[in-house]
């Protein structure tokens, strides 16, 4: 690592499915690899003692397997960072998008724009993601890459433009024509590894020569130097990636580059792209918010010296313990330094700090600004942000959204069972919006998220990553009660069944209270409930909140106002207080008009323009309300409001409304109160399993 | 004070008798002006007003990001809570805006076609009974005539009111010498109501240029608030 943030690159390679993903990281590890080491035999010090002469046998095998690897090329660092595949709406997917500098964005010579090319391509621009593109597998029949370049245009809107051209396609697909330095580039040796820069084909100099022209005509708009110089006939390679690399930065050119990774061509070519054209660390505005000061947006500064922020972007559990990414913002993360993190408050040592190659572990001294590495040994949450201890700022937003969603699991045997409890513990680490407990009635595990698709993903998980046989229940809504009206409460709690009695009486009201969830208020005067017996009050309203009587979930939104009482000298103790306020609030509340709240989902519905209507007749038959919908010529997109239990199975009707072509997204907005036909419908189910479980 | 009050003292009413009863199911509706001198704060109050009354409102705008039309509505009904001293309790807003849909379209991509059949599909599938369709920001002087037409038709078939604002971009003078935008002339048949915008006195007057059928009574005694932009009596 050269040290110096403008040799920097932290890149995603985003891609469809089948464009290629992996054959294309495999060889840009591959090539980034040899050179990295031809670097060392000419005389580089330092990191090549970590390698040893076996790894050059394993150079054909290596594939991306951590969360961020780091290799070389043309004396800079790339960052290559795994983009998580799944649902885009937790929070791990931002997590990911968010320390990413620049994108690759890989499409398929023939398939070009794909629905799921669609979906990577939002997330990046929701995220403003500068990106380029890599038009993948030349070498296949169809290849047409002049025609994936105008889809780009058309169905994705980017400022896409050409900065190759191919030299034969299908499987007489030989090499590239480079329309920045208008040289013929052609990859031989037996890996593709020896790069030869000829004069173009003369039957291609034609249509090279209109495309060059096309390529100026979009890139000098980034530069007046370049206008001056393209109008005078003295472009120069130098100013015309110094142009395109602002308007990518800008994110609005996304230069688009072209091969095979699959029979070793461009993939070098493309590495020199991501250099040029991506952004380097300092580059990128990043803000952190300031606790301090109410959540204040303060910029960061890409500065070694100023003091430490890093967020922690994933953890892996690993042989060794966990294994915690993060990525420097600011300041340096220095081994054997304290840092803090800004969640918990709590001071940790920096002990081995690491940088995760394709093949190796390298063990480094220190992180600077814009850097990735990773910690051992530290307890924290994916999503923390550790920063130098006294600074009180935090990367990601720290509240977390009550889940919303419930499923009850168990594990099929023993074996299962055990490898149950080590996933689920990984999960929550790792996602604080998934969340395990245990139901106090059933003994049943509970798993709680952000939705269906959320918690299906942990399910599959287990099933994959762990081979838990998991049998799962039917996923449950989170619903609340609350209450409508004031009532009061006078309530003595009495028994007298030999030995000592239980007394206690408490009187007061209960009321709605918007703001919190729960509020007690003590306005007891002259000790008629002694003052010992008041936390037990307390304790025993909070009690009966747990659980409602109307449908059995935990009551919300609810002031408790405590007048008087009385007490017996020698029979009220706390738990008599505590009896006593669990009647009282029982008899409050069933006079308090209580209803019944369920989650309300901000749902974003993104597809073709043409299944509108479809979609806006799904959100309808949902209970659900259109708050807007914004189109254009092909897309559309519908943002409404729709209760979580009408939303099970969406995925499902959405793909055969839209031919599989919509997507959408959903997060937690409100809680609002169930129409009151659907409560009761609640309630009558709920009265009949309460009846049945009392007969049994 | 109830939204009803709110309602009954809104200086809307004088319009509304000013052009015999309101714009009316099927017809076409033009608030006219020069870009920024309030078109979107009148349309937005026209919308608000319907609300008022619980009636469905479509806002249809071509150039504004849906969260700044959002931003438009909670501003103006400050303003008109404040004007009128009205506290309204903290759900009131919310439930207002339930009844409002934003369609946000961009004008280059978007055909009238496709804007006319998603309104319809909004309608008819998303089961919202809009009597009100507000059309912000499209410039159908400057498009083909053929598009109002359609817009009319429409109208006529789903019996419901369209209001335009075309932003009057052309050569002074903007109007004739009876107050009609010379860039309207040609669809002036098409238009049932026209109202326009001008600056007159250090105020944005609004003056009734086409009122139906009716010879329009030209002056009606409304003008915008130069600060809050709320249509005020003088």
């Amino acid at each position: 690592m050269s040290g110096e943030i403008s040799r920097l690159r932290n890149i995603g390679i985003s891609a469809h499915i089948d464009s290629g993903k992996t054959t294309l990281t495999e060889r840009i590890l591959f090539y980034c690899h040899k050179i990295h080491r031809m670097h060392e035999v000419k005389g580089k010090d330092g990191i090549g003692a970590t390698m040893d002469s076996m790894e050059l046998e394993r150079e054909r095998g290596i594939t991306i397997s951590s969360a961020a690897t780091n290799v070389s090329w043309a004396d800079h660092t790339i960052n290559i960072i795994d983009t998580p595949g799944h649902v885009d709406f937790t929070i791990e997917v931002e997590r990911s998008l968010r320390v990413l500098d620049g994108a690759v964005l890989v499409l398929c010579a023939v398939g070009g724009v794909q629905s799921q090319t669609i979906t990577v391509d939002r997330q990046l621009k929701r995220y403003k993601v500068p990106s380029i593109a890599f038009i993948n597998k030349l070498d296949r029949a169809g290849a047409d890459p002049v025609k994936v370049g105008n889809e780009l245009r058309e169905k994705l809107g980017r400022n896409a433009v050409l900065m190759q051209l191919p030299i034969g396609l299908e499987d007489k697909h030989q090499g590239i024509i480079d329309l920045v330095a208008m040289e013929a580039v052609y990859f031989e040796g037996t890996q593709g590894e020896l790069i030869r820069r000829r004069s173009i084909p003369p039957e291609l100099m034609g249509n090279a020569a209109q495309a060059r022209q096309e390529m100026l005509d979009a890139v000098s708009t980034f530069s007046d130097e370049l206008t001056e110089a393209v109008l005078e006939g003295r472009e120069t390679p130098e100013l015309i990636i110094k142009a395109a690399r602002s308007g990518t930065i800008a994110h609005e050119l996304t230069p688009v580059l072209m091969g095979s990774a699959y029979k070793n061509k461009g993939v070098q070519l493309l590495l020199d792209a991501i250099v040029r054209f991506l952004p380097d660390p300092s580059e990128v505005e990043n803000t952190a918010q300031d606790l301090d000061h109410g959540k204040k947006e303060i910029v960061l500064r890409s500065d070694s010296n100023a003091e430490t922020v890093a967020l922690a972007f994933k953890i892996e559990e690993g042989p060794y313990g966990q294994l915690t990414y993060i990525r420097v913002y600011q300041g340096t993360v220095r081994k054997g330094a304290e840092l803090m993190n800004s969640r918990t408050r709590k001071i940790l040592r920096v002990g081995r700090l690491v940088r995760m190659h394709a093949d190796s572990m390298e063990d480094i001294e220190e992180a600077p600004a814009g850097d990735i590495a990773a910690l051992f040994g530290v307890d924290c949450h994916s999503g923390d942000t550790f920063v130098r201890p006294g600074l009180n700022l935090a990367l990601s937003s720290i509240h977390v959204p009550e889940p919303v969603i419930s499923l009850a699991i168990s594990a099929a045997d023993k074996k299962s069972a055990d490898r149950m409890g080590k996933a689920l513990r990984r999960f929550s680490k790792e996602d604080p919006t998934f969340r395990t407990s245990i139901d106090s009635e059933s003994r049943q595990i509970i798993i709680q998220g952000m939705g269906e698709l959320h918690l299906d993903v942990y399910v599959e998980r287990m099933r994959r990553e762990y081979k838990v046989a998991v049998n799962t229940g039917k996923p449950q809504v989170a619903y609340r009660e609350s209450i409508a009206l004031r009532r009061e409460f006078d309530y003595t709690h009495k028994k007298q069944t030999g030995g000592a009695g239980q007394f206690g009486r408490v009187i007061g009201w209960i009321e709605p209270s918007p703001e919190k969830p729960y509020e007690f208020v003590d306005e007891v005067r002259g000790g008629r409930i002694p003052k010992e017996f008041i936390p037990a009050c307390d304790k025993g309203f909070q009690a009966a909140l747990k659980k409602g009587r109307l449908i059995g979930f935990p009551i919300t939104g609810v002031k408790v106002i405590l007048t008087d009482g009385a007490a017996h000298e020698v029979d009220s103790s706390e738990l008599a207080f505590q009896a006593a306020a669990k009647g009282a609030f029982w008899q409050a509340y069933a006079k308090a008009k209580p209803y019944v709240l369920e989650p309300i989902m901000k749902v974003s519905v993104e597809g073709p323009a043409e299944f509108i209507g479809n979609v806006f007749a799904s959100i309808t038959q949902r209970r659900g309300i259109i708050v807007s919908s914004a189109e254009d010529e092909q897309f559309a997109r519908v943002d409404a409001e729709v209760p979580l239990s009408e939303m099970f199975g969406y995925s499902t009707v959405l793909r055969s409304l839209t031919q599989g072509k919509a997507e959408f997204t959903m997060e937690f907005l409100t809680y609002a109160r169930v129409p009151a036909q659907i409560a009761e419908e609640l309630i009558a189910r709920y009265q009949e399993k309460v009846e049945k479980e009392h007969t049994q | 004070m109830a939204i009803d009050d709110l309602d009954n003292r809104s200086p809307l009413r004088i319009l509304e008798s000013s052009i015999h009863g309101g714009l009316g199911k099927g017809n076409i509706g033009v608030l006219a002006s020069r870009k920024g001198v309030g078109k979107t704060a009148c349309l937005v109050q026209l919308g608000i007003d319907k609300l008022f009354q619980g009636k469905p409102v479509i806002h249809v705008s071509y150039s504004s990001r849906v969260d700044h039309i959002i931003n438009w509505y909670e501003d103006i009904y400050r303003e008109l809570a404040r004007r009128m001293n009205f506290e309204p309790a903290p759900d009131t807003y919310g439930d207002l805006v339930k009844k409002r849909v934003i369609m946000n379209f961009n004008q280059e991509g978007t055909r009238t076609d496709q804007v006319l059949r998603s309104l319809e599909a909004m309608i008819e599938h998303g089961r919202f009974a809009a009597e009100t369709i507000i059309v912000d920001g499209f410039n159908f002087p400057q498009s083909s005539p053929d598009n109002l037409t359609r817009f009319k038709e429409f109208a006529g078939r789903l019996r419901i009111e369209l209001w335009f604002s075309p932003s009057l971009k052309g050569p002074e003078p903007l109007f004739n010498e009876r107050g009609i935008p010379v860039e309207l002339l040609t669809c002036l048949d098409l238009i049932d109501v026209l109202i326009t915008l001008r600056h007159w006195n250090n105020r944005v007057e609004l003056r009734l240029i086409k009122d139906h059928g009716y010879a329009a009574a030209s002056d009606l005694r409304l003008s915008l608030d130069p600060t809050t932009l709320l249509i005020t009596k003088p």
